[in-house]
């Protein structure tokens, strides 16, 4: 008892905080809703690491791009909000295929580093070209979703956005299952990914097939960011911390699995805010995020659901 | 083109060529300060550029940062991207000791560096399980994570929080440096002698003091590394990077070389922090986030990943490139401004370009300009 008493007095926790079931429920759904944006990202990491082997640090970037495009379609031009997202989500795929096809391609997928600097060079450039095109002045992107709670339960409100971003990353995940496994592109995909040069033996065009990850990915990251920026203001830094909170949940999940991604994406989500309203860490978002992901790679280096890699020694 | 002939490695010609080399080295590296004292700014195509003096004492702590950052994963090939945690770490240590118990910034270095390596040991424990692709993610996230651990309640006190912390200890020039009789020798030379002040103010005298200090600091830093890594511990490490089996297979402890790579790898960027804090004799938090991270990345690479010297070119981009594309106002022939955020996406660029085309780093272009000029036969080992 004095044991917990001075855990509780190290962090301080209040009981009346953690008897508080409204306010539980309250971060239980922001959690939910911020954890199905970073899904949507992380779902977006874990194509291109399925595929190719290796992370796309310029995902936030490609994101970035397709959510300010989606804030001309619909602000400037008019566009309702969830048509204004489509078109943006095929424009920024356009972009991810052109940017496969000139970066990416010409090097030998199977050397890893060189890709992943190269991401990092397209991060740099990207988010630093929308900071040139469209400035540092802040934006709000409308929501896709009506606002309004049909829940209410004290504070704790089930938002309809809480609910569309749930609705829209189980949607995707649903979609893409179906793409991967009842399509041809799907299986040529699957093929290409669980092995580059057996598939090019039978005849699958590895090329295209892996642009046509990249382009599916930058659509998902698209509809990510876009499901995310209502909630926050448009600027050109803020996919960098979505992306962040994006890579732990594609490590908490391993890198190479889809449901991973989202299960590891709703957990970043809730431990974010609930951890952080109740151990009172307002400062520490980031750093719980890092500390979930530390002690789990720590236990399964490949993550929850990630395929360990055998090696032979 | 043709060269300056084929000498063999180790004769005389080829010890009188590096010694030559290594001269005017120091030569440079010696009358640069007296040069631009006085901030040297050419002005190209109607935009004028500076090379002050302070941007390059900040250059070489960047280099430092980057020689660092190059053991882990230059030399051992563990993928780290939150090396600025580190760089951080020693910039606060150093801010706190300076300010608190009136330490010397150099005294600093007595804490920074055995204090960084245990930290840098600690933290390499996870990375022996977690590897490749994974450990840079967890990396990069530490590194973003370095402004917020400075900004909380806990440790807002030392640490100054979100604004920084200003170190209340200047740098001034002891009065035994003859900084001001070598101006004014160098101003006398006929020449040359016009581009030195004729005598330094006393700030001018203060950065001068600063480089030197400096640029020792680095020298020492570069030869101890350059020691380390040219014995056993160095060629275990390019073993593990190389191939991990076949180290293992020869008796290499793998766990045990990982983890001192980081050990070394944290001390030398502990040190990178302490020259940055004596450099601007402030810390602030967002200085050491990711972005920075990113930003030494950048120059490993440019510079070339696993080589000494590649540091130092990359060092230098890192500073001067995003500086220089911000004062180019107008591009010849155009009426185009370059204002916003270029420097950053030219960076991006370079680092495209230099994968590309030359994927040791500049290292690699030197290597060959020189194997071209000046050709060294190698010489079987006598004995």
């Amino acid at each position: 008892m004095v044991v917990l008493a001075s855990v509780l007095g190290v962090f301080d926790i209040s009981l009346d905080k953690l008897s508080n079931g409204e306010l539980w429920l309250a971060q239980f759904f922001r959690g939910l809703s911020d954890g199905a944006t970073y899904a949507s990202v992380a779902l977006a990491l874990v194509m291109i690491y399925k595929s190719t082997g290796f992370i796309n640090f310029a995902q936030g970037s490609l994101a970035l791009l397709g959510v300010y495009l989606a804030y001309i379609f619909s602000v400037e031009q008019g566009l309702p909000v969830a048509l204004a997202v489509v078109c943006a989500m095929v424009a920024s795929a356009v972009v991810a295929a052109f940017i496969e096809r000139v970066f990416i391609r010409p090097f030998p997928p199977d050397h890893v580093l060189p890709l992943v600097i190269v991401t990092l060079g397209l991060l740099l450039i990207i988010d630093s070209a929308v900071g040139i095109v469209w400035g540092f002045r802040t934006r709000s992107l409308p929501s896709m979703f009506p606002s309004g709670a049909p829940i209410e339960w004290g504070i704790a409100q089930l938002t309809w956005r809480t609910i569309g971003n749930l609705g829209t990353v189980f949607t995707v995940v649903g979609l893409l299952y179906l793409l991967l496994s009842r399509t041809k592109v799907g299986l040529a995909f699957r093929a290409v990914s669980s092995n580059l040069e057996s598939a090019r033996l039978v005849g699958i065009r590895v090329g295209p097939t892996l642009g046509f990850g990249w382009a599916l990915a930058a659509a998902i990251g698209t509809l990510g960011g876009a499901l995310v920026v209502p909630d926050l203001l448009l600027e050109p830094s803020i996919m960098l911390r979505v992306l962040i909170f994006s890579l732990a949940a594609a490590a908490l999940g391993g890198l190479d699995s889809m449901v991973g991604a989202v299960i590891g994406g709703l957990v970043v989500g809730l431990a974010r805010n609930l951890l952080v309203t109740f151990l009172d860490l307002s400062e520490l978002a980031l750093a719980t995020a890092v500390a979930v992901i530390l002690v789990v790679l720590l236990v399964r280096p490949t993550g929850l659901f990630g395929s360990t890699r055998v090696e032979r020694v | 083109m043709r060269g300056l002939g084929v000498v063999p490695a180790g004769s005389r010609q080829h010890r009188r060529r590096q010694i030559i080399g290594w001269a005017l080295f120091a030569l440079v590296v010696v009358l640069i300060p007296f040069l631009i004292a006085d901030t040297y700014s050419p002005t190209i195509f109607g935009n004028r550029y500076t090379v002050g003096l302070g941007n390059l004492s900040q250059a070489i702590g960047m280099m430092v940062a980057i020689l660092g950052l190059n053991i882990a994963t230059g030399y051992s090939g563990q993928l780290s991207l939150g090396h600025s945690f580190f760089v951080g770490s020693g910039a606060y240590l150093t801010a706190v000791l300076v300010n608190e118990f009136h330490w010397s910034y150099l005294s600093t270095l007595g804490v920074v560096v055995p204090g960084l390596f245990l930290f840098g040991v600690l933290f390499g424990l996870p990375a022996l399980r977690i590897q490749g692709l994974y450990l840079g993610l967890l990396t990069f996230a530490v590194a973003a994570v370095f402004p917020s651990i400075i900004r909380l309640d806990e440790v807002k006190d030392r640490t100054g929080g979100s604004n920084g912390l200003q170190i209340e200890s200047d740098l001034v020039a002891p009065s035994w440096a003859p900084l001001n009789t070598v101006t004014e020798w160098l101003h006398a030379i006929p020449g040359v002698g016009s581009r030195v002040p004729d005598g330094l103010t006393s700030r001018q005298e203060e950065a001068v003091y600063k480089y030197f200090l400096l640029v020792i600091v680095a020298l020492v830093c570069f030869w101890l590394v350059r020691n380390i890594l040219a014995g056993r511990v160095g060629r275990a490490l390019v073993a593990i990077r190389d191939n991990p089996l076949g180290a293992a297979a020869n008796g290499v402890n793998l766990a045990a070389y990982k983890t001192l790579s980081f050990g070394i790898s944290a001390a030398v960027g502990g040190v990178a922090g302490t020259m940055l804090a004596m450099h601007s004799g402030f810390v602030g938090p967002d200085e050491f986030g990711f972005a920075m991270a990113i930003l030494l990345i950048v120059g490993l690479i440019v510079g070339g990943a696993g080589t000494l010297h590649g540091a130092v070119v990359g060092g230098l981009a890192i500073r001067f490139v995003p500086e220089w594309s911000s004062q180019t106002q107008t591009l010849p022939g155009t009426d185009t401004a370059l204002e916003g955020p270029y420097g950053t996406a030219i960076l991006g660029a370079l680092l495209i370009i230099i994968i590309f085309v030359l994927p040791g780093g500049a290292a690699q272009g030197f290597r060959r300009i020189k194997a071209r000029l000046m050709p060294v036969a190698p010489q079987p080992p006598r004995g």
